[in-house]
C-alpha cells in the first residue's frame, strides 16, 4: 500500500487516462480546429505546388511530414515568431534564464561554496525550474494598505518595457529584428526612460517604508546615470551619422567601435552597471540596508515577473554594448556550409529515402551572426556579473559624484575623440578607414 | 485607419489631460500627465516624424514627468491640499479654455492651412540637421553656448566641497 496514494487502483488509474483521451479528442475536434482554421487566415500561407494554400488545406499539409519544413519556414519568417520567439522576448528570456544560473554557479566558485548542487544530476542544473515552480506556487500577499493597481500593474509593466527593450535589438544581418526603425538608438533612450518611473511607482504604492527608500534611491541613481549613459553614445552617432543600429553594426565590419573609442566604452559600461542595480551600484536593491529595497512587498510570481524583467533588461544592455562597441554579429565564418548531398539526394536510411523539401531551414550566414553575437553577449553578461563577486556596494554620495561629476567629463572627452577623428579624415564618411 | 487611431491618440490625450487637473490623488494625477505627454508623442508619429516623437517620450515622460512624481512623492500631502473648491472659478476657467480654444482655431483655420499639400514627404532629421549646420549655424552655436554653460554650472554644483556633511568622511 502506498502512503501517497492508500486507494489506487489499476484499473481506476487506466479509466482516467482514457477518460482524459476522450475529452482531448473530443475538444480538439470542435474546439481547437475551428481556433486553428481562425487564427491561420492571419498568418500569410506559403505557396505550395503552385497554389496558395487555404486554411483546411494547410490542416491536411500539417499531418504531413515531408511538407512540414517550408511550413516551419513560413512560420519562422512571421511577424509572430519574431515578436514572441527568435529575437524578441523568448530568446531573451531563454538566456536571462541561463543567466540566472551562471551568476549563482560562479558567484559560488568566487567565494569557494558550492552553489546549487542538488537539483537535477548534474551540477543542480534544474534549480532554476524549481526556483520557477516554487514561485509560479506561492500565495501573492498585497499589503493591506497598498494602492493596488499600481501594485498590480507595476511587475506586468516592468517586464513589458524590458521586452520593449529588447525588441529593438537586431540579432544578425538580414532583418533579424523586431522592429527595425530609423531612429533605433533614440528609441532605446526613450524606453530607458520608462524603467525608473516604473520602480518608483511600484515603491511608492507599497506603502511601506523600506520600498519608497529603495525606490527613491533607483530614481536618483537612474536619472543621473542616463545622462552618461547617452552622451558617451554620441560619439559612435558622430562617426557613423546614423541612428539606426543595424547600420551601426555594418559600419563596424573591418573595426569595433570599443578600439577607437575606449573611454566611450568605459564609461558605457559603468552607466549600464549602475542601470541594471548591479554590485556594486545596488544601492536600490541593498539586502543588508533595506531589506531589499523596492522589490520588498512582491510575493510570489510578481517577484518573479520583477526578476525576468530585470534579468531580460540585463541581456538587452549587454547586447546593446555589443551592438554599439563590439562590432554585433560580425565575426569570421566558422560554421559549416548545410551538406549539399542532402539537398540533392536526400536521406538514406537503410532502405529508406526520405527527400525533405525546403532545406537548409536556415542559412549559413544567419546561423554564424547568431553564433558570433550570443559568445559576445554572454562574454558581456559574464562581466556585468563579475563584480558581483569582487566590490562591496558604495555609498549614495560617491555613486551621484561619480555619475554626475567623472562620468559626464569622461563622455565628453570621448566626444572630443570622436569628433577629433572626423575632423582629421581618419573616421566617419570619406575618412581613409 | 489613421483617422482611428488619430481619434484614439486624441481620446486619449485630452481625456487624461482632463483626469490630470481633477483627479485628487496627485500621483494619478501625474500618471495621467504622462498619458497626455505620450498623447503628443502620439501625434508627432501620426506625422511622420519619430525622431521628435522619441525625443518627446524621452524628455518629456522620462525627465520631466519622472521630476513631478519625485516632487510630489516628496512634498507632505496636507501642505499642499487645501481645499478650496468655487464652482464659479471653475465654469469661468472652462468657458476662457473654450474662448481661447475657439479663437485660436478660427485663426489656425483662416491662416491657409487648408491648402496646405498633405502628401508630400516627411522631412529627414538629416536633412534638419544640414539645415543646422550651414543655414541656422548661429542659433545652433547659442544653444550649444547656453547647453555648455549649464553643463559646466551643474558640474560645479556637484563638485562644490564648501557644504561640509558630517558623515562625509574622505
Amino acid at each position: 500500500m502506498s502512503a501517497i496514494a492508500p486507494k489506487f487502483r489499476l484499473s481506476y488509474f487506466i479509466k482516467s487516462i482514457l477518460d482524459n483521451v476522450f475529452w482531448i479528442v473530443i475538444l480538439f475536434t470542435l474546439v481547437g480546429i475551428p481556433v486553428l482554421m481562425v487564427s491561420m487566415f492571419y498568418f500569410p500561407l506559403p505557396v505550395m505546388n503552385e497554389k496558395l494554400t487555404s486554411p483546411y488545406l494547410m490542416l491536411t499539409t500539417l499531418a504531413d511530414p515531408s511538407r512540414q519544413i517550408p511550413l516551419l519556414k513560413s512560420v519562422i519568417h512571421s511577424d509572430f515568431f519574431r515578436i514572441t520567439a527568435f529575437p524578441g522576448f523568448g530568446f531573451a528570456a531563454l538566456l536571462a534564464a541561463a543567466t540566472i544560473f551562471i551568476e549563482r554557479k560562479m558567484l559560488a566558485k568566487l567565494q569557494l561554496r558550492v552553489g546549487p548542487f542538488y537539483c537535477g544530476k548534474v551540477e543542480g542544473i534544474l534549480q532554476l525550474m524549481a526556483d520557477g515552480l516554487k514561485l509560479i506556487s506561492k500565495e501573492i500577499i498585497i499589503p493591506a494598505k497598498a494602492d493596488k493597481p499600481i501594485f498590480w500593474a507595476a511587475p506586468v509593466l516592468f517586464v513589458a518595457t524590458a521586452a520593449a527593450f529588447v525588441s529593438l535589438i537586431p540579432v544578425a544581418g538580414g532583418g533579424w529584428v523586431v522592429a527595425d526603425i530609423d531612429v533605433g538608438l533614440l528609441a532605446v533612450f526613450a524606453v530607458i526612460g520608462f524603467f525608473p518611473i516604473i520602480t518608483v511607482l511600484s515603491a511608492w504604492s507599497a506603502n511601506s517604508k523600506y520600498p519608497f527608500i529603495g525606490g527613491i534611491r533607483a530614481l536618483h541613481q537612474m536619472i543621473s546615470f542616463e545622462i552618461p549613459l547617452i552622451l558617451s553614445v554620441l560619439g559612435i552617432v558622430i562617426l557613423t551619422g546614423s541612428l539606426n543600429l543595424t547600420e551601426i553594426v555594418q559600419s563596424q565590419i573591418h573595426y569595433w567601435w570599443i578600439v577607437f573609442l575606449p573611454i566611450g566604452a568605459i564609461v558605457f559600461f559603468i552607466a549600464i552597471l549602475a542601470e541594471l542595480e548591479r554590485i556594486p551600484f545596488d544601492l536600490p536593491e541593498a539586502e543588508s540596508e533595506i531589506v531589499a529595497g523596492w522589490l520588498t512587498e512582491f510575493s510570489g510570481m510578481m517577484y518573479g515577473l520583477v526578476q525576468l524583467g530585470s534579468y531580460v533588461k540585463l541581456y538587452a544592455f549587454a547586447a546593446l554594448f555589443v551592438v554599439l562597441f563590439l562590432g554585433g554579429w560580425n565575426g569570421p565564418m566558422v560554421w559549416p556550409p548545410f551538406p549539399e548531398e542532402i539537398i540533392k539526394d536526400g536521406i538514406t536510411m537503410g532502405p529508406i529515402t526520405v527527400h525533405l523539401a525546403g532545406l537548409p531551414l536556415l542559412d549559413q550566414q544567419m546561423i554564424n551572426d547568431v553564433l558570433w553575437f550570443v559568445i559576445k553577449t554572454m562574454g558581456v553578461i559574464f562581466v556585468i556579473l563579475l563584480p558581483r563577486g569582487v566590490f562591496p556596494r558604495i555609498r549614495i554620495d560617491l555613486l551621484l559624484h561619480i555619475g554626475w561629476y567623472k562620468l559626464i567629463g569622461l563622455s565628453f572627452v570621448n566626444i572630443f575623440i570622436a569628433l577629433g577623428l572626423l575632423y582629421a579624415g581618419v573616421l566617419g564618411p570619406g575618412g581613409i578607414l | 485607419m489613421a483617422d482611428a487611431v488619430f481619434l484614439a491618440i486624441s481620446v486619449l490625450t485630452i481625456g487624461s489631460a482632463i483626469a490630470a487637473l481633477e483627479l485628487r490623488s496627485l500621483i494619478y494625477g501625474s500618471i495621467s500627465l504622462m498619458g497626455t505627454l505620450g498623447g503628443v508623442a502620439g501625434y508627432f508619429l501620426l506625422l511622420d516624424s519619430p525622431f521628435v516623437a522619441m525625443f518627446q517620450i524621452a524628455v518629456y515622460i522620462g525627465s520631466i514627468a519622472v521630476l513631478i512624481l519625485f516632487t510630489v512623492m516628496l512634498v507632505r500631502r496636507q501642505l499642499i491640499f487645501i481645499k478650496v473648491e468655487d464652482k464659479r472659478r471653475r465654469y469661468a476657467g472652462i468657458g476662457l479654455m473654450l474662448i481661447m480654444m475657439m479663437s485660436l482655431g478660427a485663426i489656425i483655420l483662416s491662416s491657409g492651412i487648408k491648402t496646405i499639400q498633405t502628401d508630400a514627404p516627411p522631412v529627414d532629421f538629416r536633412t534638419i540637421g544640414e539645415d543646422f549646420l550651414t543655414y541656422y549655424w548661429p542659433a545652433l552655436i547659442l544653444m550649444a553656448l547656453i547647453l555648455a554653460s549649464s553643463v559646466i554650472g551643474a558640474l560645479t554644483l556637484a563638485r562644490r566641497e564648501d557644504i561640509e556633511n558630517d558623515q562625509r568622511t574622505s
